[in-house]
């Protein structure tokens, strides 16, 4: 059953994916990212790590699609209907590098592992191995990721806190370049007010 | 496990047919009167005047920014949490560090003024 | 006043009754969700919901020294279902060259949201509809997703105002989002788990409340005012209000879409009140129940390590329900923290037979220290304590919505300047320290001992922390209220240091 409800979500998703792509208007090419987003969300459930899921639909439909809407309108006239035509030309090159990748992901992955194989999700028995760590991180994910981010991984999440910060500084530094600097003046004193005085 | 995300499936088909429900019933009882005023956008009664797209501030965008990082640092602090009872006190002051480091940012952004919203 | 005397004995091989963890869906289950989804979800919610409806009207109108609609039935009580006709009956506008589609999806996403949040939530003992093991993760996923739905709302009319009122609502839920997440870490923190389930149980069992602490009374503070902000209820409703900007992102939402918002809406405010029980007020339990709670200390006669498919025996002489099917389990924990638990398959005098359906290992030794516990059987819903527990917990959301209605009615709404340097200022510099004083207080009081450790003490250590950091907060805030200061009006300053309001009048 697991893989019938796969192969339906990878098909509305490689639709969803066809439809960013192909969307004349910005806006409705954001929405079906969205739903391409959901169904990666729904993928990572199929693969029990609801804890990637949560935080696939936390980051990127909560916080990253409002990102691209403000960056669409900042851009672009976006009530105003500007489509984004691509040449023929790039259109045909375009085939054929999707043709490329598919071709190379096809054998890749029948070479790795026959297509027959996959019918079957392996079963996860519980075993005396249910009491151990890696039994632990397979049942439960966010428990696991927390001590290895903590033990194992500390010097990447470090460097993770870091990279977030200087992305912020980097924000702010870029958004204030060019805007009029607004500031709190203070009013001098009433003798020497340069404009008019209503009395 | 797999099998209560499907409860969940079948909760958002529901939910939507609920509420697709009443938009059926006014499709079939509401009248159907359609006329050029009524279907013009509404500015307080007198015609719109300008094109439909407003002036963008920055201020939209560094928020939403803003929101991002705090997000993924909250993203962070999740397994942190739920992990802290098997983790000794050096978690603690790992943790500490990475809050600190992005409270060193907010900090710069609130005394850059780009926390003000005029 | 030992229940249990633990003489466990692993017997030999017996067939498993049934597995109490839902691996597999059967027909029970199905029915299950059935009756939540239809019953539940799609009955008595949005009954509750409507008549809450009804309760503000008349409560705001209390407030303001009149009675509210009292016309349709008796003291009005059949009023939302006129509204709803009403609703229903109206011709549906759309404005010319919106878009159709994304004018509808946008308050199904409002209310597709509420419900999900409602799914995880338990209302009794094995009465959450589903129990995620990441339930607090998904529920915070879930209502992100209401930001994108105002931003669609907006967008979609192709009227300039209700996009601005739409970015300007964004902007506020976003920034409102930070403090609501990040205030539920304390709580996380000290129940150790995800789960809501587990949260409600360490509340009921171990902690008590979490509100009966410091750092719960700030995390609790800060839940309420983000969640208020993320409903858009006054006093933060500017994106929404009809004096402000027309009407914000709804101004094209007319009859029964518009209904739809509003449905939206309390249901919002029904869901996000249910999970500030949840979470703090221990939804559903008594306020000390955990004293109550069934806990001894045994020493093992001798470790013992069971594979799948054994019974265990323990000796148990108290007089106790603990027959198979009355809804109890028994937990049993060794000194390093490892739980298991056992549902009681069958009982002959004192001898109780435990089910062992995952191999447990509880070889810590020869002084191994474990303790005993009866728990209600969350898998199993036909619980007796649901007849207290259900009143209960719906008695402390219908107090928090009341509180809300309050608020509603007595504060004015804020400007939009002040509500977002509210949001980033103070609340998220609030929540930041409230996650490192939940560690402290967790340090304190619940790593020693499990929630019976020194409550005192961490009263004691977390009060004047939490205060010092208010105070904190407060005073740096206290010198950027620029309405303070008469003398630091803001102004508009070219690069070149002139300014460019010379030409007008200072604004007197």
């Amino acid at each position: 059953m697991i893989q019938a409800l796969f192969i339906a979500l990878s098909a509305f998703g490689l639709l969803m994916a066809l439809g960013t792509v192909f969307a004349r208007n910005l806006v409705n090419a954001a929405l079906f990212l969205v739903a391409f987003f959901f169904v990666i969300a729904c993928q990572f459930v199929l693969l029990e790590a609801e804890f990637m899921a949560a935080i696939q639909v936390l980051i990127y439909i909560g916080a990253v699609t409002v990102i691209l809407m403000f960056g669409i309108m900042l851009t672009r006239n976006i009530q105003g209907d500007e489509t984004t035509t691509v040449s023929k030309r790039w259109r045909l090159l375009g085939l054929g590098a999707f043709g490329t990748v598919c071709t190379v992901l096809v054998l890749g992955i029948n070479a790795y592992q026959p297509w027959t194989d996959l019918a079957v999700r392996p079963e996860f028995p519980v075993t005396k191995d249910s009491t151990t760590p890696r039994g632990q991180a397979i049942l439960s994910m966010t428990p696991t990721v927390g001590r290895e981010m903590m033990t194992r991984y500390v010097v990447a999440f470090e460097l993770a806190g870091l990279l977030l910060t200087a992305a912020l500084v980097g924000a702010v530094v870029l958004a204030q370049h060019d805007s009029t600097d607004i500031v709190n003046a203070k009013a001098e004193k009433p003798g020497t007010e340069p404009a008019v005085t209503g009395s | 496990m797999v099998y209560n995300y499907i409860f969940i499936g079948l909760l958002i088909l529901v939910a939507a047919a609920f509420a697709a429900g009443p938009l059926v019933a006014v499709a079939l009882l509401s009248p159907k009167k359609r006329s050029a005023t009524k279907s013009e956008t509404y500015e307080c009664g007198v015609l719109t005047v300008g094109e439909s797209w407003v002036k963008f501030r920055m201020q939209y965008y560094l928020y939403a920014i803003l929101f991002v990082l705090f997000d993924v640092e909250t993203v962070f602090l999740y397994p942190w949490a739920v992990s802290y009872g098997g983790l000794g006190f050096f978690a603690l002051i790992e943790m500490i560090i990475f809050v600190v480091m992005l409270l060193v940012g907010l900090a710069y952004a609130w005394a850059r003024g780009a926390l003000r919203w005029l | 006043m030992s229940p249990f005397d633990m003489t466990m004995t692993p017997e030999t091989n017996l067939m498993l009754a049934q597995s109490i963890y839902y691996d597999k869906v059967d027909l029970w289950l199905w029915i299950r969700w059935g009756l939540y989804l239809f019953a539940g979800f799609f009955g008595v919610f949005p009954l509750i919901v409507a008549y809450i409806v009804l309760a503000e009207r008349k409560l705001a109108a209390r407030f303001q020294d009149r009675i509210g609609p009292n016309r349709v039935g008796p003291f009005g009580l059949l009023q939302p279902f006129a509204d709803f006709i009403k609703l229903i009956i109206k011709e549906s506008i759309v404005p010319k060259g919106a878009n159709g589609f994304v004018h509808l999806l946008a308050p199904m996403l409002t209310l597709i949201s509420a419900f999900l949040v409602l799914a995880v939530i338990p209302f009794g003992v094995g009465l959450a509809p589903v129990d995620l093991p990441s339930g607090v993760l998904y529920m915070v996923s879930v209502s992100s997703i209401a930001a994108l739905s105002i931003f669609l709302a907006g967008w979609s009319s192709r009227n300039k105002y209700s996009l601005l009122g739409a970015m300007r609502g964004v902007a506020q839920l976003v920034s409102y989002e930070i403090p609501q997440v990040m205030s539920i870490l304390p709580v996380i923190l000290w129940a150790g788990s995800l789960s809501m389930v587990s949260i409600v149980q360490a509340q009921q069992y171990d902690q008590g409340w979490f509100i009966f602490s410091p750092p719960g009374i700030l995390g609790f503070v800060l839940l309420l005012i983000a969640s208020i902000a993320e409903v858009n209820r006054a006093p933060f409703d500017l994106p929404e209000a009809e004096s402000e900007i027309i009407a914000g992102f709804h101004t094209e939402y007319s009859g029964m879409r518009f209904g739809l918002f509003f449905l939206g809406e309390y249901l919002n405010v029904f869901a996000v009140c249910c999970l500030t029980t949840t979470l703090f007020l221990g939804g559903g339990s008594l306020p000390f129940q955990s004293y109550f709670a069934g806990r001894a200390e045994h020493m093992l006669a001798a470790p013992f390590d069971a594979s799948k498919d054994q019974i265990l025996k323990l000796n148990a002489h108290h007089e106790f329900p603990l027959n198979p099917g009355s809804g109890f389990r028994i937990e049993i924990t060794n000194e390093a923290g490892r739980s298991e638990a056992f549902q009681v398959s069958h009982r002959t005098g004192n001898d109780l037979y435990l089910l062992a359906n995952r191999p447990v290992d509880f070889q810590a030794g020869a002084n191994a220290r474990v303790t005993a516990a009866a728990r209600p059987d969350f898998a199993s819903p036909w619980h007796f304590s649901n007849l207290i527990m259900i009143p209960v917990f719906f008695a402390k959301v219908f107090f928090l919505i009341f509180v809300m209605f309050w608020i509603r009615a007595t504060l004015p709404r804020m400007r939009a300047d002040r509500l977002m340097a509210f949001a980033w200022k103070t609340m998220v510099p609030l929540a930041i320290a409230n996650i490192f004083l939940g560690a402290i207080w967790y340090e304190i009081v619940i790593r020693p001992a499990g929630g019976y450790g020194h409550k005192l003490v961490g009263w004691a250590v977390t009060g004047p922390l939490t205060l010092a950091a208010i105070a904190l907060v407060f005073r740096i805030n206290r010198n950027s209220y620029q309405a303070n200061d008469p003398e630091r009006r803001p102004t508009l300053i070219s690069r070149t240091g002139e300014s460019l309001l010379a030409a007008t009048t200072q604004g007197q």
